[in-house]
C-alpha cells in the first residue's frame, strides 16, 4: 500500500484528470460541509433552549399554598391554606435524604430609601440556600449566611437593577438602606441570569422579616431542590410524595388540585429535554440521509470513473497488471481524493461555524458547535462507505476479460 | 512456442444461440517464426489472437504456450504469463492517453516490479530502438499514427517477451508508415523473437515468413512465403 511507485501512479492519474478529481472531491466535501452545518445548527438550537431554562436550578420544586377547592374533613371549600415554619421544618426533618437545598420565601413589597432616592421593590425573605436554588450570582460583598439568620440581623443583598436605581454613582456596600421604617445594612450585590425582574429583588433573612412582622411564623412558599442524583422517575415520585404529605398536614382532599400547588421543574425540564432529544433524533436522521446521499454520490462517481477507465484497465491488464493491482490503483486513488476533500470540507464547515457562530446570540439559537469526534466519525463513514460503493465496480472491472475491457469505449 | 490442437471457441448470441467462431484450429508456431494470419473479417483471426494472447479463454481443445498447458487460468495467473511471455501491438495502439511515450513504454516494467530509475532507462533504450527517443516526453495525442504504433511496439518489446502479438498493427496507418512498422517487426524477428501478426492486407502478409489463411473458423492454407 505504501509502495512509492503505486502512489506515483496515483498522483499521476489525479494530476492528469483534474475534472474527475474535482467532481469526486467536491461531492465528498459538500456532503461533509452540509452535515457539519446541520449538526451545528441543531446544537445551536438546543443550546438556545437549554440556556432559556438556565435561570434556576433544574432540579427545583416550588410549593405554594392556595385556596381549597373541595370540602374535606369537615371544612368547607374556599379555605385558605397557610404555610408556617413548621411545614419547612417538617420537610427538612422527614426528607433530608431527598433534599439538596431548601428555603422558604416570604415576600413583601417595600419602599426602599437611600438618601434622596426611593423605589418600591419586593423583598424576598429567605434562607442562605436560596442563592444556590435561584443561581444568584454575588457580584460584590456576600450573600446571606447562617449567622444572619440565627441572629435575625437586618442585612440585605440588593440586585443589580436596585443598585443602578438607588446607587448610580456609589458603592452600595456597607451603606444603610431604609426598608419601610427599618434600617438595613447592605452586605452584597448580585446579578441573575434570568430576566431583569430577577435583579429587582431585595434578599433579607427570613427570620429578620418574621420578627419585623410581629414575630409571625408565616411563610409564602417553600422552594427546594431534590437530590441531584435522582432521575426523572425518582424526582416525580418524590414530588408526588411531598404533595401527598403536605395535603395531609393541611387537611386537604387528596383530589384537591388547587389547595397546594407543586411546581416541579423536573417536569418542565424533561419537556425541554424531550424536545431537544427529538431535535437530536431528527438531526441524526437527516444527517444519516445526507450521509447516504453522499455515499451514493461517491459510489456513482466511482462507477462512472471506472467505466471511463475500462479501456485503460484493459490496456494495463494486457501488459501484465494483476486484478489486485488494478483494484489497488482505482480504490487508493478514490481513498486519497475522498479523504483529503472530506477533511477539507470538514475544516471549512467548522471554521464557518466558529466564525458565524460567535455573531449569533438569540434566545432560540446560541453557540452553534459540533463535536470534532462526531465530524471525524461522519467523515470516516462517508469515506469508507464511498470506497465500499466503489469497490464493487472496481472488482468487477478488474475481473472482466481484458479483451472485453479493451473493446469497451 | 505456441501449440494449438483442435481449438474451438464460440460466443453466445442472445440467450440460446451461439456463434461458433473457431471450429477446430490446429497450429504450431516455433520459436523465432514470423507468422501472419490472413482472413476476411469474421474469419476468426482476431479471436485466435485473443486466445493466444490470453486475453480471452477457449472452449475446447488444447493450447500450450512455451510448453505450458493453458487451462483454467485465473486473471492473476494470466496477467503474470502475459507480462512474462507476450507483447501486444494493437490496431488502435491502446496507449494510455494521459501518460507520456516514455511512461507508456515503462508501464509493463512497473508491473514486473522493476525499480523506477531502471524502468526509465530501459524504456528510453527501447524508444531509441524505434527511433522516438526525442519524443519521450510527448503525450500520445502529440504523436502521429505511425509514431504511436512505434511507441506501442516499444512497449511490447520492453519486457523482452517470447512472442509479439500484433492485431492489424498497420490497419490504421498509411502505406509509408505501414512499411516502416513492418520493417521494425522484421527487424525484431531477425533478432530471434517470435512475431505473430494478424492482417487482412496481402502486402503485409507477404512480408512475413509464413502465412496461415483462415476462413469461417478453419485453417484453409498454411504455407511459407518466398521471403524465406
Amino acid at each position: 500500500m505504501f509502495d512509492r511507485d503505486l502512489w506515483a501512479e496515483i498522483f499521476n492519474s489525479i494530476k492528469k484528470n483534474k475534472l474527475r478529481t474535482f467532481l469526486t472531491g467536491f461531492s465528498v466535501a459538500w456532503g461533509i460541509f452540509i452535515l457539519v452545518l446541520l449538526l451545528a445548527s441543531v446544537n445551536g438550537m438546543k443550546n438556545g433552549f437549554v440556556s432559556e431554562f438556565n435561570d434556576d436550578a433544574t432540579n427545583s420544586i416550588f410549593i405554594f399554598p392556595s385556596v381549597t377547592t373541595l370540602p374535606y374533613a369537615g371544612f368547607e371549600a374556599g379555605r385558605r391554606i397557610k404555610f408556617t415554619n413548621d411545614d419547612l421544618e417538617y420537610i427538612q426533618g422527614n426528607f433530608s435524604e431527598d433534599i439538596e437545598y431548601i428555603t422558604p420565601r416570604f415576600n413583601k413589597n417595600v419602599t426602599a430609601k437611600y438618601k434622596k432616592e426611593t423605589g418600591t421593590y419586593q423583598v424576598r425573605a429567605v434562607l442562605p440556600d436560596h442563592k444556590l436554588i435561584e443561581k444568584t450570582i454575588v457580584t460584590s460583598g456576600r450573600y446571606l449566611n447562617a449567622n444572619d439568620v440565627n441572629k435575625k440581623l437586618k442585612v440585605v443583598v440588593i440586585g443589580k437593577k436596585i443598585k443602578e436605581d438607588l446607587f448610580p454613582d456609589e458603592d452600595p456596600l456597607e451603606k444603610t438602606l431604609i426598608l419601610n421604617n427599618s434600617t438595613f445594612n447592605i452586605i452584597g450585590t448580585y446579578t441573575d441570569e434570568g430576566n431583569d425582574r430577577e435583579e429587582r429583588y431585595l434578599y433579607i433573612p427570613v427570620t429578620t422579616m418574621q420578627r419585623l412582622y410581629s414575630n409571625t411564623d408565616k411563610i409564602n412558599q417553600i422552594i427546594l431542590t431534590y437530590n441531584p442524583k435522582y432521575n426523572l422517575t425518582q424526582a416525580m415520585a418524590f414530588s408526588d410524595m411531598l404533595e401527598e404529605v403536605m395535603k395531609r398536614r393541611h387537611r386537604v382532599d387528596p383530589d384537591d388540585q388547587g389547595a397546594i400547588r407543586l411546581n416541579n421543574y423536573a417536569e418542565q425540564f424533561s419537556n425541554v429535554n424531550n424536545f431537544t432529544m427529538m431535535l437530536t433524533a431528527i438531526s441524526v436522521f437527516v444527517g444519516l440521509l445526507i450521509l447516504i446521499a453522499g455515499i451514493i454520490g461517491i459510489g456513482n462517481i466511482l462507477v462512472f470513473i471506472i467505466k471511463e477507465r475500462t479501456k485503460e484497465i484493459g490496456i494495463r491488464k494486457a501488459i501484465g497488471a494483476k486484478p489486485s493491482q488494478i483494484i489497488n490503483l482505482v480504490i487508493l486513488e478514490s481513498v486519497f481524493i475522498t479523504t483529503i476533500s472530506g477533511i477539507g470540507g470538514m475544516l471549512f464547515a467548522m471554521a464557518l461555524v466558529k466564525l458565524v457562530g460567535k455573531g449569533i446570540q438569540s434566545p432560540a439559537f446560541s453557540n452553534p458547535q459540533v463535536k470534532l469526534q462526531t465530524v471525524i466519525i461522519a467523515t470516516t463513514i462517508l469515506v469508507v462507505a464511498g470506497i465500499l460503493a466503489g469497490l464493487i465496480p472496481a472488482i468487477k472491472a478488474a475481473r472482466v476479460k481484458p479483451i472485453e475491457a479493451l473493446n469497451a469505449d | 512456442m505456441i501449440k494449438i490442437v483442435d481449438l474451438h471457441k464460440s460466443y453466445p448470441i442472445g440467450k440460446k444461440d451461439f456463434l461458433h467462431v473457431l471450429k477446430g484450429i490446429n497450429l504450431h508456431i516455433k520459436e523465432g517464426e514470423f507468422v501472419s494470419i490472413m482472413g476476411s473479417s469474421g474469419s476468426g483471426k482476431s479471436t485466435l489472437l485473443n486466445i493466444v494472447g490470453l486475453l480471452d479463454g477457449h472452449d475446447k481443445g488444447d493450447y500450450f504456450l512455451n510448453g505450458q498447458k493453458i487451462e483454467k487460468l485465473n486473471e492473476t495467473k494470466a496477467a503474470v504469463l502475459r507480462n512474462k511471455f507476450l507483447g501486444f501491438v494493437f490496431q488502435s495502439f491502446n496507449l494510455i492517453s494521459y501518460k507520456t511515450a516514455l511512461e507508456n513504454v515503462a508501464l509493463p516494467l512497473y508491473y514486473q516490479g522493476v525499480a523506477r530509475k531502471e524502468r526509465q532507462k530501459i524504456a528510453l533504450e527501447y524508444l531509441d530502438k524505434v527511433g522516438l527517443k526525442d519524443w519521450a516526453k510527448h503525450l500520445p495525442n502529440e504523436l502521429s499514427g505511425g509514431q504511436k504504433q512505434r511507441v506501442a511496439i516499444a512497449r511490447a518489446l520492453v519486457t523482452k517477451p517470447k512472442v509479439i502479438l500484433a492485431d492489424e498493427p498497420t490497419g490504421a496507418l498509411d502505406s509509408t508508415t505501414t512499411d516502416s512498422v513492418m520493417e521494425l517487426l522484421k527487424e525484431i524477428n531477425n533478432e530471434g523473437m517470435t512475431v505473430f501478426v494478424i492482417t487482412h492486407e496481402e502486402e503485409v502478409a507477404e512480408q512475413t515468413k509464413r502465412i496461415v489463411r483462415l476462413k469461417d473458423g478453419r485453417i484453409i492454407s498454411d504455407e511459407l512465403t518466398s521471403e524465406l
